[in-house]
């Protein structure tokens, strides 16, 4: 059985691209289960989808834990602890990783024994493609897609969202492809996982607690802060102080999450362990203080997240 | 409404008390929302949260609010806070609570449990003029659950639950109208791109007792499609094109609190939504455009 993760953030198209590969394995003569994970996290969130992909009837239900291939539309994912990138990552799970950076320097960077490849992430006008774009690479390291599959799976997921988007997707889903055929069949279908070997960890025994100290009280305020919701951002916003007419708090105030502060002399600051970079802030600055800059190139410049 | 604090832009809190860290999304409508009422409300209230996307606002062990939340089931938040308000209002008669304890009592739900299963419960509220705050954040559907289409789904959107190229078929419900009928304290709507006009009628909410209903335009990336950076934008298209009129109700009168003038077209704001793409592709679908600003124009012919 084939048992395949997505990983990307909330609004990056993992569903499609795991409906895509589904529909593909499908058409190969494969039972198929796709779905992505239904979690509480929101657009811009870490969140993943799977496939599993057999001849024979599946009885395996719930999320993979030992992946054969492992798909990641963005790399600022491995980093965060909270994503679940490698969760299960062993010596044959193969990673297709969406970055400018060498397919070795991540190896060694994540300490990963399978194989590791890399495509250049789509350009910034091209992003709601990406859910494509991380089908079609997949495909191509799968022995018994081709290109016919995947092209059929792309148009039998796209059509309903309307006859144009088909080929843009197609378009960008077959350069993935082509970008990595030569490495063809590198991902192996990973055996069967059985219960019977099941050894329990240590559990420790926690005797009952009365119910007043165990129920689920908070006594703190604003715990939520603990909750490092900045990196959800791929892009930063940064003020440029000369231009900030510190005015009546624009940005402070329309900032869905309360992440802009303005201290007595009115100067804004932004919490970039907490904002989600939605650039509502940008957009408001009636003086155009704000601009937006992508966070590897923010952090290059020693800007602490 | 010039009998609150709140005159001028400047006069908006500076100082913002919600939590951040919020598993919100980023350019939640919804979550704005809340930042500005809960500046405006302070610290002293409990929150009775019925099931929806701000559920997940207080996840053990985190919350954004700096007291009481409770989580309701989706029909019952309503009937959650008159609990908490009987509560309150026992430790107050013993003695064990003054009058400078007290809080206020806030319901928080979103359009699906307000229109549909909640009304029952809001309705009976009033019925017993329950002294508490709704607050309704209205993202035209549920949310949570992936963005079916709930009773105040605009007609023509598309929803998860509703798509072809119609959208959906039936009509937004006049939630204002209903709450109104039961002549409550009070009744406003708002939204968090007017925020002065959001201000002064949560003080003016704040100012007064019994059932006191917000109903709050809550634009949402996710559920209407837009990108994020423009969930303000979109909450300004609303009022600019009289769609989302704002207004309130107090002793038996509703007032328009801002009236659009000149009023924009409504396709300026169809179009700046993903869900109502269908309207304008393949081919413009300039009878549907028509029909839903001629619903606009008759609303405002007879404020004029
Ligand atoms: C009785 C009941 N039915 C269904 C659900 C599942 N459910 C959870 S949230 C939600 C959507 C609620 O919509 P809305 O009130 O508009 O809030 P939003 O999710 O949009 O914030 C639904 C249907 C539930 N929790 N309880
Ligand atoms: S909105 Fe712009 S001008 Fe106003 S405080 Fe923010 S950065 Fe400064
Ligand atoms: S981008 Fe701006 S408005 Fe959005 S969360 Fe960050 S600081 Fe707030
Ligand atoms: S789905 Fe909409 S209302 Fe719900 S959290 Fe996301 S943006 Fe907010
Ligand atoms: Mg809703």
């Amino acid at each position: 059985m084939y048992r395949i993760r997505f990983h990307g953030r909330g609004g990056q198209g993992m569903k499609t691209a795991g409906r895509i590969l589904g529909t593909a394995f499908f058409l190969a003569g494969f039972e198929v289960q796709d779905a992505p994970r239904y979690g509480a996290e929101r657009r811009g969130a870490p969140i993943f989808a799977y496939v599993r992909a057999s001849r024979n009837p599946i009885f395996e239900r719930g999320i993979i834990s030992r992946p054969d291939l492992i798909i990641v539309a963005d790399d600022h994912l491995p980093a965060m602890p909270g994503s679940g990138v490698l969760a299960g990552a062993g010596e044959q799970t193969v990673f297709l990783i969406y970055s400018n950076e060498e397919a070795s320097l991540w190896q060694e960077r994540l300490n990963l024994q399978g194989s590791v490849f890399t495509l250049p992430p789509l350009a910034e006008n091209e992003l709601r493609f990406r859910g494509a774009a991380c089908a079609g690479g997949a495909a191509a390291l799968l022995a018994e897609l081709d290109v016919e599959l995947l092209a059929e799976a792309v148009r039998e997921e796209i059509d309903p969202l309307g006859s144009e988007l088909v080929a843009d997707n197609l378009e960008v889903a077959l350069a993935a492809y082509a970008a990595l055929a030569v490495n063809r069949g590198t991902v192996h279908e990973g055996g069967p996982v059985s219960a019977i070997d099941y050894a329990s960890p240590d559990w420790l025994k926690l005797p009952c607690e009365e119910t007043l100290l165990s129920a689920p009280a908070i006594h703190a305020p604003a715990t939520s802060e603990m909750s490092q919701t900045g990196l959800w951002r791929s892009e930063r916003p940064l003020i440029d102080e000369s231009r900030c007419k510190r005015c009546w708090w624009i940005c402070s105030t329309f900032c869905p999450d309360g992440a802009i502060q303005v201290d007595e002399e009115r100067r804004p600051h932004i919490d970039y362990g907490h904002c989600k970079g939605c650039m509502v802030c940008l957009n408001q600055c009636p003086t155009h203080a704000i601009t937006a800059v992508p966070e590897e190139e923010a952090a290059a410049q020693g800007e602490k997240p | 409404m010039s009998d609150t604090p709140y005159q001028h832009l400047r006069d908006l809190p500076a100082h913002h008390i919600l939590g951040t860290g919020t598993p919100m999304c980023a350019g939640c409508g919804g979550l704005a929302t809340l930042h500005q009422v809960y500046d405006i409300l302070g610290e002293k209230c409990v929150i009775i949260n019925a099931a929806g996307c701000m559920t997940l606002l207080s996840v053990y062990p985190c919350t954004p609010f700096h007291g009481s939340w409770l989580y309701t089931a989706m029909a019952s938040a309503p009937a959650g806070a008159q609990g908490v308000r009987d509560g309150l209002d026992i430790l107050k008669k013993k003695g064990r609570l003054s009058r400078e304890e007290d809080l206020e009592v806030v319901v928080l739900t979103g359009d699906g449990s307000a229109n549909g299963m909640g009304l029952s419960a809001t309705s009976g509220a009033m019925d017993r003029n329950l002294d508490f705050l709704y607050l309704c954040y209205d993202n035209e559907g549920y949310g949570n659950t992936g963005q079916q289409y709930s009773a105040a789904t605009p007609h023509a959107a598309r929803t998860a639950t509703s798509k072809g190229s119609l959208g959906y078929p039936g009509y937004k419900k006049d939630l204002f109208a209903i709450w109104a009928a039961h002549n409550p304290g009070y009744v406003a709507t708002v939204v968090a791109a007017e925020p002065l006009d959001l201000a002064r009628k949560i003080e003016r909410a704040r100012g007064l007792s019994g059932p006191r209903l917000i109903l709050a335009l809550a634009p949402c990336p996710t559920g209407w499609d837009f990108e994020p950076s423009a969930s303000v934008e979109i909450g300004k298209l609303a009022v600019a094109t009289g769609i989302w009129p704002l207004k309130e109700y107090v002793d038996g009168r509703v007032t328009h609190t801002k009236i659009p003038h000149p009023r924009l077209e409504v396709r300026d704001y169809l179009k700046a939504q993903g869900r109502f793409a269908h309207l304008f592709a393949p081919r413009e679908n300039r009878k549907m455009i028509a029909e839903i600003q001629a619903r606009v124009d008759r609303y405002w012919q007879k404020v004029d």
